[in-house]
């Protein structure tokens, strides 16, 4: 890592979460989220199954309307707009247009799997930024050199392990030039030993400054790489601080049982 | 429509028909399509090429042609066949090796260290094949036959050819008599939709009976 | 049987133009048909209630009876409606329509197994709605149809038998004719046999090539 690299919080925040609420049917998944991510920060996202981590990710990226509050992206709110203290619908233009600079990766990879990886990278480059042929096979391959695929340009997703789809996944959206990426649980579809691969290519970009909200299984990671470690129960953020603080003294029952069951199935794996 | 009410029980009765031929061809299929499907798993390359002979000239072949074939070139040879038996002959033959088929890929589903491990608790071959292949091998191609059944019920309006009065041999006649071909087979399509509702739903109930006690 | 080959060889132009005729009639109707599948399947998307209920009854009621029924409705009972149609042109829409319902099936199965994260990757990453549509949605549901249609397609090039019902001269109405005539059946079933097998070699055959050139 490379500290240099890394001012947290200085400035305004570049994504700014404020009261956010999300509702399916009767069930209330987001229960008044905030959040300021500041510009390099990398936040992590725990909590267990249920709690609303992807959810809480889809509806930072708009792929999930939300019911109240806003998400703010560099300080345009994403997905409505207010007039007179409505709230008004964005047209899907300008919702492309404040989500630019926003990439995702998921936990599916969502590769597509009629494009080789290179076909994967260059397609949107040639689509949504109008590139040329040659200039976009230039960055797709620079992206795949970048996440340790530059031999795989030719493949098709279904010749491809989990963990390199995922690396070329993390490279399609990286070739856009995101300025925020989100992860939801990246790794969780991935086998034990492929798990390493994505993690690095993550921890990289961590190091170069990117700013990252990640959702994950991984605390390892979380505690490693983030600047600040979320935990999230029942659409809420129960607890929040440095990742190394948050799980060793943890506040609330409500942690400190997550993290208990988290040790216990550890330790059965230390066992078999 | 007092047309239709006049000659709903000549069309009624046809469906009947129509009904007949197929639960019997459907039934009498399952066990061809056993036989057939006990014969294309084989360890015997002979029985293997027989199985596999059979289910692709079965369905290789237009079922119409299959009808008239079997209807007329017994005579050629002096061997007089009657129509009911020519018709539920061909059906059979039809949807057992469409059956055959479903059976097959529904035992490639099974996982072998299930019946692995029946042969090491000794079951004998035939106690497997009762207790343990065909409870879920049933579970596994309900939907299949269920399909299979319906299908049958529609290319059975075949039969109609070699003057079996179902369902489309009855509509014929009666439009012959009334020159009202548009109320009449509209009346027969709907029969028809009733009938293929009538098996799908019957399918869904035992498919729902089944699956208690069932995990997938 | 000498008498028999030389019956079929003074019938073998009208033969050989029945097998034109079914070829000619399959290549419309399949064509055609596919193209209305998909069609009727995009339209199928629409939630829109009525719209909704229009594609539903027409692919139900298209799956749901006889293609036999179908043709009767539409060349007998075309009439009342002031369509009055000769057999080869009620055959192929007959078939096409028919066609179309079952295709579209196919499609409505194809689009489903897109997953729906893909499109929302296409949206994240700046393509427009028509673009995530066209590149990726649209592009692969082409791709995961061709193996189910071509065993549809072989499928419909043996319905295309029950044409002959309707006095379309194809080739199972030619082998009729040819029976009729000449009392010979041995060798007219056995030349009907095979041309339907010719016909599906070269259909599969076909299959195979598009197949193999699927990006994978
Ligand atoms: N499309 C949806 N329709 C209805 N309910 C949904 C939908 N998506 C999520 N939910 C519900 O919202 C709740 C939160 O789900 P979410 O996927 O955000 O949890 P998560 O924290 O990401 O869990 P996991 O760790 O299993 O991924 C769950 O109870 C889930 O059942
Ligand atoms: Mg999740």
């Amino acid at each position: 890592m490379s500290p240099a690299l890394k001012k947290i919080g200085d400035g305004a925040a570049v994504l700014q979460l404020r009261d956010l609420r999300k509702r399916f049917g009767d069930q209330t998944v987001l229960d008044g989220i905030d959040l300021d991510v500041g510009q390099s920060e990398c936040v992590c996202i725990i909590g267990p199954s249920g709690s609303g981590k992807s959810t809480l990710l889809r509806c930072m990226a708009f792929l999930e309307r939300y019911d109240d509050g806003v998400v703010y992206i560099h300080g345009k709110s994403l997905g409505y707009s207010f007039v007179d203290g409505k709230r008004i619908a964005d047209r899907d233009v300008q919702v492309d247009h404040t989500r630019r600079g926003l990439g995702m990766v998921f936990q599916q990879f969502n590769l597509w799997s009629h494009m080789t990886a290179l076909g994967n990278i260059t397609t949107p480059l040639r689509l949504a930024r109008g590139m040329a042929r040659a200039e976009a096979e230039e960055i797709g391959r620079k992206m795949l050199a970048k996440v340790g695929l530059a031999d795989r340009a030719d493949v098709y997703p279904a010749r491809l392990s989990g963990g390199q789809q995922q690396r070329v996944a993390i490279g399609r959206a990286l070739a856009m030039k995101p300025t925020i990426m989100l992860f939801d649980e990246p790794t969780s579809a991935l086998d034990p030993e492929r798990v390493g691969e994505v993690l690095d290519v993550m921890r990289q970009l961590a190091a170069d400054g990117m700013t990252m909200v990640v959702a994950t299984h991984e605390m390892g990671f979380a505690s490693e790489v983030s600047d600040r470690l979320i935990f999230m129960d029942e659409g809420k953020i129960v607890e929040q601080g440095a990742p190394k603080t948050v799980l060793r003294t943890p506040e609330t029952a409500r942690l400190q049982q997550f993290l208990g069951t988290w040790r216990a199935r550890q330790a059965d794996l230390f066992i078999q | 429509m007092g047309l239709i009410t006049a000659n709903l029980p000549q069309l009624l009765h046809g469906a009947a028909i129509t009904l007949v031929l197929t639960v019997v061809s459907v039934a009498l299929g399952m066990i061809v399509g056993a036989a057939v499907c006990g014969l294309q798993l084989s360890t015997s390359p002979i029985a293997r090429g027989l199985g596999r002979g059979f289910v692709s000239v079965c369905r290789g072949l237009p079922l119409l042609v299959t009808i008239l074939a079997i209807f007329y070139l017994p005579p050629a040879f002096g061997l007089n066949i009657d129509a009911w038996p020519a018709a539920i002959l061909a059906l059979t033959l039809n949807t057992g090796a469409y059956q055959a088929e479903i059976y097959r890929a529904g035992y490639m589903m099974i996982p072998p260290s299930q019946i692995e491990a029946a042969r090491i608790l000794r079951m004998d071959p035939w106690q497997i094949r009762v207790y343990v292949v065909a409870p879920q091998l049933l579970r596994l191609v309900l939907p299949s036959l269920t399909n299979a059944a319906v299908d049958i019920m529609k290319s059975s309006s075949l039969v109609s050819v070699i003057a079996i009065t179902d369902l489309v041999r009855v509509s014929q006649q009666l439009v012959a008599l009334t020159y009202r071909p548009v109320e009449i087979y509209a009346s027969a399509a709907l029969l028809y939709i009733v009938l293929t509702l009538m098996i799908s739903g019957l399918g869904q109930l035992a498919e729902r009976r089944l699956g208690m006690g069932f995990q997938r | 049987m000498p008498a028999d080959l030389l019956l079929l060889s003074a019938y073998m132009p009208r033969l050989l133009e029945g097998v034109a005729i079914t070829a000619e009639v399959c290549v419309i109707a399949i064509t055609a048909g596919m193209i209305l599948g998909f069609v009727v399947a995009l339209l199928r998307r629409i939630r829109f209630p009525p719209v909704r209920w229009l594609v539903v009854g027409y692919v139900e009621v298209l799956r749901g009876t006889p293609l036999l029924i179908q043709l009767f409705l539409l060349y007998y009972g075309g009439p009342a409606f002031g369509i009055t149609l000769d057999a080869v042109p009620a055959g192929i829409i007959g078939l096409l329509l028919y066609t179309s319902a079952q295709f579209s099936e196919i499609v409505r199965a194809s689009f489903t197994a897109v997953p729906a994260g893909q499109i929302e990757a296409a949206r994240l990453l700046g393509l427009s709605r028509l673009q995530a549509f066209w590149h990726v949605q649209f592009r692969q549901v082409a791709l995961l149809t061709i193996p189910p249609s071509a065993n549809q397609a072989i499928s419909i090039l043996k319905d295309s038998s029950v044409l002959s019902v309707i006095t379309v001269p194809e080739i199972t109405f030619e082998t009729g004719r040819m029976v009729n005539e000449t009392f010979s059946v041995t060798a007219p079933y056995l030349f009907l046999a095979l041309s339907y097998w010719a016909m599906v070699i070269v259909l599969s055959a076909g299959a195979r090539r598009l197949e193999s050139s699927i990006p994978r």
